[in-house]
Order: structure tokens, then C-alpha cells, then sequence
């Protein structure tokens, strides 16, 4: 069952919940829970669920963990069909029997789900060379309010037959439809894994960047990590420091860190960490799951994406904000996608609470699209979870309403609450 | 007497932007696989305002609207079938915005594919999807059917490239949506909906670094069975070259007469295997493949010695349905996608149902995705061929439908396959994707007929009261 406090959204808690065996149930369950005007939101491992707003009604909790089987998988075919309840792990152990794997990028894979991870619209920081998991999502099913289940795509890599709903559930937060199937293209694993790791001072800063631009190679994913420490190593004692990651073969990595090595000697950083293998699969993984890491009841977690070029503009802009109102932060700025994580810290809860609406004003004004990724619930419950509305939210709120007419679905957590 | 459509379009838009002549509009009246009515009027806009305006008037007037690109579509998409009006994005084809420190471009759906690529080459940079018609398609087409190519198997398809649009809805109201905003995937709503859902008016493309190595290498099979079963075990084995095509012995032989490019003349088949990346790893990739390819039959083996021959084969390859034309009466190309470990079953099946409809068929696919072109030959003159190209074709769609795969991989539905949805999706899922359809376009003006099967059972039907 879901543990009782796990099912709390903001200061609601389910009165009724629900853990279907198939996705039968989960579409019966959703019919019978709109023709009752009961509200429901659906569980994964529930690592991201504090994504979006508290709905405004929230009566049955909806767990999707006994939907956890592999329905399809060849590895022939380098395609994999799963429910929605499988947890990230458990698809990556699958996958990795055969030298195959799917880059999730995700927090706490041994807990998140594939449902929740396509429902959140998870975009991690290996997506420049991957794609995001929207990408590698080839096929779905939901089940929806009325009572149906729906496919979508198919187990075929290239597929132009009807429209791609996928990506229409996938980021969607289980507002229109609830995924109890993804299918994906799976990937070979890259023969190695290296992470180098800099400590990089503010003075070296532009220069570490130009070099990394430059290099022949290019890495599967590039972090700035202000503070974070328990997330990612430090040298010395930095507060700053690059997460530089290769994968490829032994050959290119050998080369791509004599590259870097070099590149960053001429910007004035002497020395580099190397992780290897698994290794550096643990930083990467602990280093993303510090994207959504709240410190006690005193940090909340903004989330910025647009153009890579002026993500560490964003997330300067973030800070100085953050600073000048006496409060701290951590930083993860991916000079790859284009991300920006600012955890915002108080002394206390109550310091950050107190001047949270300020802040967040500010925050929205220099950073419209910035959106709360985590953080403390109570904290969370204070300001809106969204950043800038779309310029497309009536047609948004059409969707929403030609899919969940009753509102059952989450009602009130989504853009624009819808 | 109230001015026609035509007559209004004309008064608000001027003439050089409005074609109403017959003759005029009988160039809109077909694409690459069927010709219907002429429209009653075309749009040739210089922006996205012309768009609008025309869109508002189509719109009060009731009269439907296609967008069209280059016309090469290969499944009746961008023919008017009810006639209305056609805007053809033919001067709208400039870069608008080229980023390159972000990797990002900001086009307007009138530009050559190709075009797009040789423009901003100098900069190390490429747009991935090519598909085979690239040197005359358009980008806004090729959002419009998410167009594929031969390059697909590592770099993906146009929708995976696609960050954000700009588009005109059925009312003429322009939008513009983007990956980075909150909200619904409306970029990957629009990519692949053939114009159903609105008219594309900007495209802002992603970019990819050009690899710094390029290997094109052709082994030659003794039929198409081995040379699939290498593809298979290729992707088995978890390698993913960034292209694997297949041409039988008909399809080369065709090329080799036209081109001259040095495919293997009288193999059964032919393997084009292109792989990308940095240097240090060609020699080894190469090795192992050559080694797969012997081990399941590959007669012979070759690596392009420049650039030059590897643009030759290259150019052959994406030539090759035009290569038929020159030497058949008539041709029609069948586009399906079947997973990769069923190829060699599914090849066997076409060339069985080839034979016992006594037609010829060439085949030329992209193997590593397992999406076949199969070619069938015939004269149109002949009704009995006509009747036979038909009933083949059902039958090849039906066997990859069986075998676990789809009905288009990369051309679209369109009309040709909209009554042959239903045998892939069951009446509830063609009903979601109809929701979206309501949303967008719930009086069926834009570019109706297509893609949803017309039956009362499925897609066009609305199956809730609409809660708007």
C-alpha cells in the first residue's frame, strides 16, 4: 500500500486507495471515480510528486506499483514494452542483461516509476545526445476517465500511424489520462564511462566553458555543481566544481580527457578527478538525485530550462536574488540542455516562509519560466508551482477538458490550474 | 449576390498572393501519390499575416484548408480532396534565425530540407532527418507527415528534432508553442498530424554537430533474406550504425544504370551500412560489421574511398524510386514498419505475395529500422495489374500488421491508408486521438479526409458531448 504520509499532497490526504492488479481496473477505477465526482492522482514511487500544484480535490490515491511487469522485450529487437508501475531499476537491470540500457536520468530510480518519470516529462541531462525520454518513448496505453484504455505508437522504432499521443500523456502529470504502458527504444550501453571532475574557481570560469566547447568530442553531459556537496565529490575544498561526462570507447574517452586535461591546464585548473565506470554512473546518478534533495522543512527547489548558452546567466540571476535576501543556495547548472536548479535555503522554515511570496515574486519577474521542482510541502503549498503561463493555455484547457470533462483527474495541479 | 470565396481572398490579400485561374490552381490538385479536385483558391503567403487573414476567410466561408509543401507526400496528404483553398508555402522559405552556439534554428516551413543543411554546414552543424526527397521537400511538409529517412536509426526522426512551432489554427489565430514551455507537448501534438491540427507557419529545428568521421560501406548478399538477417543481427548484437539500407537486385540494377555509383551489379542484395563518430573508433566498427555481414552470407565487402563516392552512393540510394520510374510503366511504393527481428520473415512474405499477384517487386528500405519500402510494378493501363497493386498491397500491410508491426513508417496515413487505420488501432484509441481533433479543429476544416478512417464507427465521430 502506499505509505500514509507519501499519499499527502500539500495538506490533502486521499480517503480512499486504490492499487489495481492490470489496467483494466485502472480505467474502471477512473470511470467509476468520475461518475462518483472523486478526484484521483496517480502514484508512482512518488519521487516527483512534488511536481505541480496541491489539487484542489484529492480523494483517491491511485498506486500504480502492482502494474510492474515487462510485457515485451526481444532484445533483438533493441525495444522494450513495460508497465507503467516498473520501477527505473528494475527496466534498467532488464535491459542491462543484454548490454542495453535507456537513459532515464531520473531521481532515485530504484523508486521512481516509468509512469511517473513520462508522467513528470523527466527531461535529464545525457537528452543532447539521447534525446529525452519523450524521444524514446515509441508507444502508450492510458486508461482514461471514461472508462477506456487507448494505445498509441506501437513496438516499431519509426511509426507515422495516427497521431503521436504519447507525447500528449508524456509531461502531462496525470491530468488527462493515466499511462499503464510506455514502450521505448532501448539503446546499446556505451563500451566505457568516465567522469572527470574540476574544481573551478569563479575566475576560471568563462574559460572552462570556451574549452569545453572546443573539445573534439563531445561529452554526454556537462555540470556546474555550486554546493551540493554530499551529491558530488569534491577535489579540495571548492564550492564549484564541473562534472565533465564521457561515454563512448576506451579509445575516444583516452582522448576526449587528454583533451580536457589540456583544455582546462590553459584555463588555469591544474588538476582533475577521474571516475570511472560505475563509479561515475553513482556520481551522475547522485548528482541528479540532488535535483529534487529538500534539506529538513527550509529549502525549496526551483527548476529553469531554455537556451544552454544562458543557463548560468538564469541561475546567477536565481542566486543574486536568493543572496541578497539573506538566504542561501545550491546550483546545478547543465551547460548542455540548458537546465538551471536553484535549491533555495532558509535559516528555518519559518525565515523562508515569511518571505517566500518576495522572493518567488522576484524569481518569476527576471526568470518567467521557472518552475518549483521540490522542496518542503508547506513551502510549496505558498506560491504557484508554475512559472510563466504558455501562451497556448486556452487550447490546453480544451485538451483538458475534451479528456477529463468531470475534473477528476488531479484537478487544479497543472499549468494554469488546470 | 455575396463575392465567392475566391473573390474575397483576392480583395483582401491581392493577386499575387491569391491564384484563382484553373489553370493556375490544377498544380495544387495532386501530390506524389494521387490527384483529386482543384482547390477553389491557392495562398502563396509571404508571412505568417497572409496566413490568418486567408485562414479567417476560409473559415467564415466554410471552406476547407491544406497546407501544402513541396508536394512530394506519398499518401494523398496534401491533396485537396474537398477542394477549398491550398496554401502552398513556396515563398515562405527563408532561415529566419540560425543559433549555432545553441544549436537551434528558427525556419519557415517553405525551406528545401537540404537547403537547411548545406546553410549552415560551414558552421559544423547539420539538420539529422533526410529523407529521400530532401533536395525538393520541405521542412514544413516534413513536420507535417514527421518525415523520416535513411539517417533515422541512430539520429531519430523529425519530431525528435522539432523544438517548438509556430501555427495558425482553424480560426486563424496564430500560436507558438516550444519543449521549454510549461505545459501539454503541443510541438509533439503538431509534428506528424498532416495539417490536421494546424498550419505550421515557423519551425524551430534542432541542430546536430557533424561527426568528425564518416564511413559508408556496401556488402553485397545473395538475397534480400541473408541481407536482412544481417540486420537483424547487426541490431542484435547492439550496434546501431547511423544507417542500414537494404536495395534488391531490381533496385540496383536500376541504380547501377542511372548512376553509375559502383553498387555490386547482379548480387541479390545490397547492404548500405553507414556508421559516424569519432575517428578512433572506424577501423574497429567497420571490422565488426564486415565480420557480422560475412557470417550471415555477405558475398562482399567495401568501404567508400571519399567523400565523393560516399555522396555518389549516397545520392544513388535516395535516387533509387526515381531510378524505377525511368525503366517502369508504373510504380507503387508501400511504406511499413516491422520490428527489426521479423524482417527476414516479412521479406519472404513480400516476395510470396509479389508472385502469387504475378507482379514485380523491387525492394528498398530502411532495414535498420525495419521499415520496408516494398516497390510494386505495374501498368496503370492495365486494369487487371491495378486490381493486383491494390490487393498486394493489403496484403503486405496486413502480414507487418501481424507480425507485430505498423502501417506507415514514415510517409503517413493521409487518405491512401485512412480506412486501413482501424486494422491497427481499435475504436477507443482512434477516439482519443479524435478528442485532439475536437480540440483543434472541431468543425474538420483543416485538411479534412485525411487520416482518420471515414467509417461511422471510428475517428471522426465524436464519441462525448463536447464539455467546451
Amino acid at each position: 500500500m502506499i505509505a500514509a504520509n507519501d499519499a499527502v499532497l500539500g495538506e490533502r490526504a486521499p480517503s480512499i486507495r486504490e492499487e489495481p492488479h492490470d489496467a483494466a481496473s485502472v480505467a474502471a477505477i477512473l470511470h467509476s471515480a468520475a461518475q462518483a465526482d472523486r478526484a484521483v492522482v496517480a502514484f508512482g514511487g512518488g519521487t516527483l510528486q512534488s511536481l505541480g500544484n496541491a489539487p484542489r480535490a484529492y480523494d483517491i490515491a491511485l498506486s500504480l506499483r502492482r502494474l510492474d511487469a515487462v510485457l515485451s522485450y526481444d532484445h533483438r529487437d533493441l525495444t522494450i514494452g513495460v508497465e507503467a508501475g516498473a520501477t527505473l531499476a528494475a527496466v534498467a537491470r532488464t535491459l542491462g542483461e543484454f548490454g542495453q540500457f535507456i537513459p532515464f536520468d531520473a531521481p532515485h530510480p530504484a523508486r521512481a516509476t516509468i509512469g511517473g518519470t513520462l508522467a513528470a516529462g523527466w527531461a535529464g541531462p545525457r537528452r543532447t545526445v539521447y534525446g529525452r525520454l519523450r524521444d524514446l518513448a515509441i508507444g502508450s496505453t492510458v486508461a482514461l476517465t471514461d472508462g477506456t484504455l487507448a494505445s498509441a505508437g506501437g513496438m516499431v522504432v519509426k511509426n507515422v500511424t495516427g497521431y503521436d499521443m504519447s507525447k500528449l500523456y508524456i509531461g502531462s502529470l496525470g491530468t488527462l489520462g493515466i499511462i499503464t504502458r510506455a514502450n521505448f527504444k532501448a539503446l546499446p550501453r556505451p563500451p566505457a564511462t568516465r567522469i572527470a571532475i574540476a574544481p573551478l574557481g569563479d575566475d576560471a570560469r568563462e574559460r572552462a566553458l570556451a574549452a569545453i566547447a572546443h573539445l573534439s568530442i563531445e561529452p554526454s553531459a556537462v555540470l556546474i555543481v555550486h554546493g551540493f556537496f554530499g551529491a558530488t565529490p569534491r577535489l579540495h575544498d571548492e564550492d564549484v566544481r564541473m562534472l565533465v561526462l564521457f561515454e563512448g570507447s576506451a579509445a575516444v574517452i583516452e582522448r576526449a580527457t587528454r583533451e580536457l586535461r589540456s583544455a582546462l591546464g590553459a584555463a588555469g585548473i591544474a588538476e582533475t578527478l577521474l571516475l570511472e565506470g560505475p563509479a561515475a554512473e553513482r556520481t551522475l546518478q547522485s548528482t541528479i538525485d540532488a535535483y529534487v534533495e529538500s534539506l529538513a522543512d527550509r529549502t525549496l527547489t526551483y527548476r529553469s530550462t531554455g537556451l544552454a548558452s544562458n543557463a548560468w546567466a538564469r541561475a546567477d540571476a536565481l542566486a543574486d536574488i536568493v543572496h541578497a535576501r539573506k538566504h542561501t543556495c545550491d546550483r546545478i547548472v547543465d551547460i548542455r540542455t540548458g537546465d538551471a536548479i536553484v535549491r533555495v535555503a532558509g535559516r528555518s522554515h519559518a525565515a523562508l516562509l515569511e518571505d517566500l511570496a518576495g522572493l518567488d515574486a522576484e524569481v518569476r519577474r527576471i526568470v518567467p519560466n521557472a518552475c518549483v521542482l521540490a522542496g518542503d510541502a508547506r513551502l510549496r503549498a505558498a506560491i504557484d508551482a508554475w512559472g510563466a503561463v504558455p501562451s497556448t493555455l486556452e487550447t490546453m484547457r480544451a485538451i483538458k477538458l475534451r479528456f477529463d470533462p468531470t475534473g477528476t483527474l488531479a484537478p487544479g495541479r497543472y499549468v494554469g490550474g488546470l | 449576390m455575396a463575392p465567392t470565396f475566391g473573390t474575397r481572398l483576392t480583395e483582401a490579400l491581392g493577386p499575387d498572393l491569391v491564384r484563382t485561374a484553373p489553370e493556375d490552381l490544377a498544380a495544387y490538385a495532386y501530390d506524389a501519390y494521387s490527384e483529386d479536385r482543384r482547390p477553389s483558391a491557392a495562398l502563396i503567403p509571404r508571412d505568417v499575416r497572409d496566413v490568418a487573414v486567408a485562414v479567417r476567410i476560409a473559415h467564415e466561408c466554410g471552406e476547407p484548408i491544406v497546407p501544402r509543401g513541396a508536394g512530394t507526400g506519398l499518401c494523398g496528404g496534401a491533396v485537396p480532396s474537398r477542394g477549398g483553398l491550398v496554401v502552398s508555402f513556396a515563398r515562405m522559405n527563408r532561415i529566419l534565425e540560425l543559433d549555432t552556439r545553441n544549436r537551434r534554428a528558427r525556419v519557415q516551413p517553405g525551406l528545401i530540407n537540404l537547403d537547411l543543411s548545406k546553410a549552415v554546414a560551414t558552421h559544423g552543424v547539420f539538420y539529422a532527418p533526410d529523407p529521400s526527397s530532401q533536395k525538393i521537400s520541405t521542412i514544413g511538409g516534413n513536420v507535417g507527415t514527421n518525415a523520416g529517412g535513411a539517417h533515422c536509426l541512430s539520429y531519430g526522426t523529425t519530431t525528435n528534432h522539432i523544438l517548438g512551432l509556430q501555427y495558425v489554427d482553424a480560426r486563424g489565430e496564430v500560436h507558438r508553442t516550444s519543449l521549454d514551455d510549461a505545459g501539454y507537448d503541443l510541438t509533439g501534438m503538431l509534428v506528424g498530424s498532416e495539417g490536421t491540427l494546424g498550419i505550421v507557419t515557423e519551425v524551430d529545428v534542432r541542430l546536430m554537430t557533424l561527426p568528425e568521421a564518416v564511413r559508408v560501406c556496401v556488402a553485397a548478399f545473395g538475397d534480400v533474406e541473408s541481407a536482412s538477417e544481417a540486420v537483424s543481427a547487426i541490431i542484435g548484437a547492439g550496434i546501431v550504425p547511423t544507417a542500414l539500407e537494404i536495395m534488391d537486385k531490381l533496385i540496383v540494377d536500376a541504380v547501377e544504370a542511372h548512376y553509375h555509383a559502383g553498387y555490386p551489379r547482379g548480387a541479390g542484395a545490397v547492404l548500405l551500412v553507414e556508421i559516424a563518430g569519432p575517428l578512433d573508433d572506424m577501423d574497429e566498427s567497420e571490422l565488426l560489421l564486415a565480420r557480422i555481414a560475412r557470417q550471415h552470407g555477405a558475398l562482399s565487402w567495401r568501404a567508400a574511398r571519399d567523400a565523393a563516392e560516399r555522396d555518389l552512393l549516397w545520392a544513388s540510394r535516395k535516387g533509387a524510386a526515381g531510378a524505377i520510374g525511368r525503366i517502369a510503366p508504373n510504380y507503387y511504393i508501400q511504406d511499413a514498419c516491422v520490428p527489426r527481428t521479423k524482417l527476414p520473415e516479412v521479406m519472404t512474405a513480400i516476395e510470396r505475395i509479389a508472385r502469387d499477384h504475378a507482379l514485380p517487386v523491387g525492394n528498398v528500405f530502411h532495414a535498420g529500422d525495419g521499415n520496408l519500402h516494398p516497390l510494386l510494378i505495374f501498368d496503370r493501363r492495365v486494369k487487371r495489374q491495378v486490381e493486383a497493386v491494390v490487393s498486394a498491397g493489403h496484403d503486405i500491410l496486413a502480414t507487418c500488421i501481424a507480425l507485430g508491426g505498423t502501417i506507415s513508417g514514415e510517409h503517413g496515413i493521409g487518405s491512401e491508408k485512412r480506412e486501413t487505420l482501424s486494422l491497427v488501432f481499435g475504436a477507443d484509441d482512434l477516439a482519443a486521438m479524435a478528442r485532439m481533433r475536437d480540440v483543434f479543429d472541431p468543425q474538420r476544416e483543416l485538411n479534412p479526409d485525411k487520416i482518420f478512417p471515414s467509417g461511422a464507427v471510428c475517428g471522426e465521430v465524436t464519441t462525448h458531448p463536447s464539455a467546451a
